[in-house]
């Protein structure tokens, strides 16, 4: 159900790209379910069709003019090492990224809360197709983690 | 000093029994000792050369004056392809001749004497007897090369600059990239390259008293192919690349984060013209177009560069060393 726009409310970008292999990204959150009941803010998904919508408000398939329209109306955004990530911090718009596998200091922005559980889980190589890269779930921070983060968030946005 | 080390790549195809051997012997004689050499073997029925007395005793000598060899059966495509494997080995220099050139004993000195910072390559002259061209005085320049002979066909008087270079000469390696879109025939492929290095913002060369010797033979090489389609082929990639020498060559073949993360590198580009996936992002021509144009765009391969480079630092900065002269 699409419940129109907020005053308030956090976007969240769960996954990145789909292989063609079938493989899940070994970028995507593993731990979204538990994390979403514990924000207790309006929250939208974004991403594209046939992607597993999470909450009740997914706005697959936005054009870059509707994404852009929902980011400089939204709190802030949580998402993992995609798209979303780049698009906001050339827009302005700090957020939080949940990275596992990929180097934060290669592929992020120094300007958002970049979550990554520890340096150790960094893949070997950081610039094969990330295809070829087995998931992990380990290798990210729990959801207390991230809400912490965005409640320092919050504080650093007053 | 370990910045200056210099490996020598030699590429050879169907020369085992008549230069290949000579060419061998000339760098080993160098008055600066180089500190590896490649030889890249292109042979359609490549052999075991150790088993050959004068190769024998070839290696042997430079197992003896402590030169580090190494002889690569290489993959048929063309000698770029094996220059651009000597171009990523590692070593800052490297210094690439003909299987069917002889360097005079002191080349090599003579060549490296002129290494700087802001040097990225240096050519003596190429001579192919009885000696020709000694009055022409051509530029060097890339807008020339189809009314002048090459500047290193004659004897070199003075240190010049130059657009770019052929045959053999030493370079700064890790760069810019040899163009493996070039058929196997490989023409204009060292041109391209050393205007390439002269793009990046360094210098190249031509340099007097530093003469190799150039037995140009019918056989051999890429002579040994039927070659008429793959050379009209290669000009036409060498044409498109001179007439878009003004602009900056941006290819970006990958995601859409790469494109907006790309955004905030182009405003520092000199002249550009995008080729790009996502025009909604970063407006540009297509890469089927890039393709078209320059025939290979893996240099412009952001992902590869950032792995050959080890890159420790942002995919921002890694743009900017791809596409601007810092060479940091």
């Amino acid at each position: 159900m699409l419940i129109g726009s907020y005053t308030q409310m956090i976007i969240i970008s769960p996954y990145a790209k789909t292989y063609v292999n079938g493989q899940t990204n070994p970028k995507n959150y593993p731990y979204w379910q538990e994390l979403i009941p514990l924000i207790n803010e309006p929250i939208v998904q974004v991403g594209v069709k046939d992607e597993k919508p999470l909450v009740n408000d997914f706005r697959p398939n936005l054009t870059l003019a509707q994404l852009e329209k929902l980011v400089k109306e939204c709190r802030t955004w949580i998402s993992c090492d995609s798209f979303l990530q780049h698009f906001c911090w050339d827009l302005g718009k700090p957020g939080i990224v949940l990275w596992g596998q990929s180097d934060p200091l290669i592929y992020g922005h120094p300007e958002n809360i970049n979550l990554l559980k520890d340096r150790t889980y960094l893949y070997h190589n950081q610039f094969l197709s990330w295809d070829l890269i087995p998931m992990r779930s380990d290798c990210f921070v729990q959801p207390a983690t991230v809400v912490d983060a965005l409640s320092q968030f919050s504080q650093c946005q007053k | 000093m370990i910045q200056n080390k210099i490996m020598c790549s030699i590429s050879t195809k169907g020369r085992y029994f008549t230069t290949l051997p000579l060419a061998i012997s000339a760098v080993i004689s160098q008055t600066k000792k180089i500190d590896k050499l490649i030889i890249f073997d292109d042979n359609d029925n490549p052999q075991d050369m150790r088993k050959e007395n004068v190769y024998s005793h070839l290696f042997q000598i430079m197992d003896i004056k402590g030169i580090e060899w190494e002889w690569l059966f290489a993959n048929k495509k063309g000698q770029h392809h094996n220059h651009q494997m000597a171009n990523i080995q590692g070593f800052p220099w490297v210094w690439r001749i003909d299987d069917d050139t002889i360097p005079d004993p002191c080349v090599l000195e003579i060549l490296s004497s002129y290494i700087s910072n802001e040097i990225g390559a240096i050519g003596g002259a190429v001579l192919t007897p009885p000696v020709q061209f000694e009055n022409s005085n051509p530029t060097g320049l890339i807008d020339n090369i189809y009314h002048e002979p090459n500047i290193q066909w004659a004897n070199i008087k003075t240190v010049q600059d130059v657009d770019h270079l052929h045959c053999t000469f030493l370079y700064r390696a890790g760069i810019t990239d040899y163009n493996l879109g070039l058929s196997k025939v490989a023409h204009r492929e060292e041109t391209l390259f050393t205007y390439g290095l002269k793009q990046k913002g360094y210098r190249v060369i031509v340099v007097p008293d530093a003469i190799t010797w150039h037995l140009k033979s019918p056989t051999g090489g890429i002579r040994s192919d039927d070659v008429k389609g793959l050379f009209e082929h290669d000009e036409k990639i060498f044409q498109n690349t001179v007439n878009l020498k003004d602009r900056t060559i941006v290819v970006l073949n990958n995601g859409m984060g790469d494109h907006v993360v790309f955004k905030h590198v182009l405003p520092d580009l000199k002249n550009p013209l995008v080729f790009s996936c996502y025009p909604d992002i970063l407006p540009g021509r297509s890469i089927h177009e890039a393709k078209e144009l320059f025939g290979d765009i893996e240099q412009y391969n952001i992902y590869r560069k950032m792995d050959e480079w080890q890159w420790t630092d942002s995919l921002e900065n890694a743009y900017r060393k791809l596409y601007t002269n810092d060479n940091n």
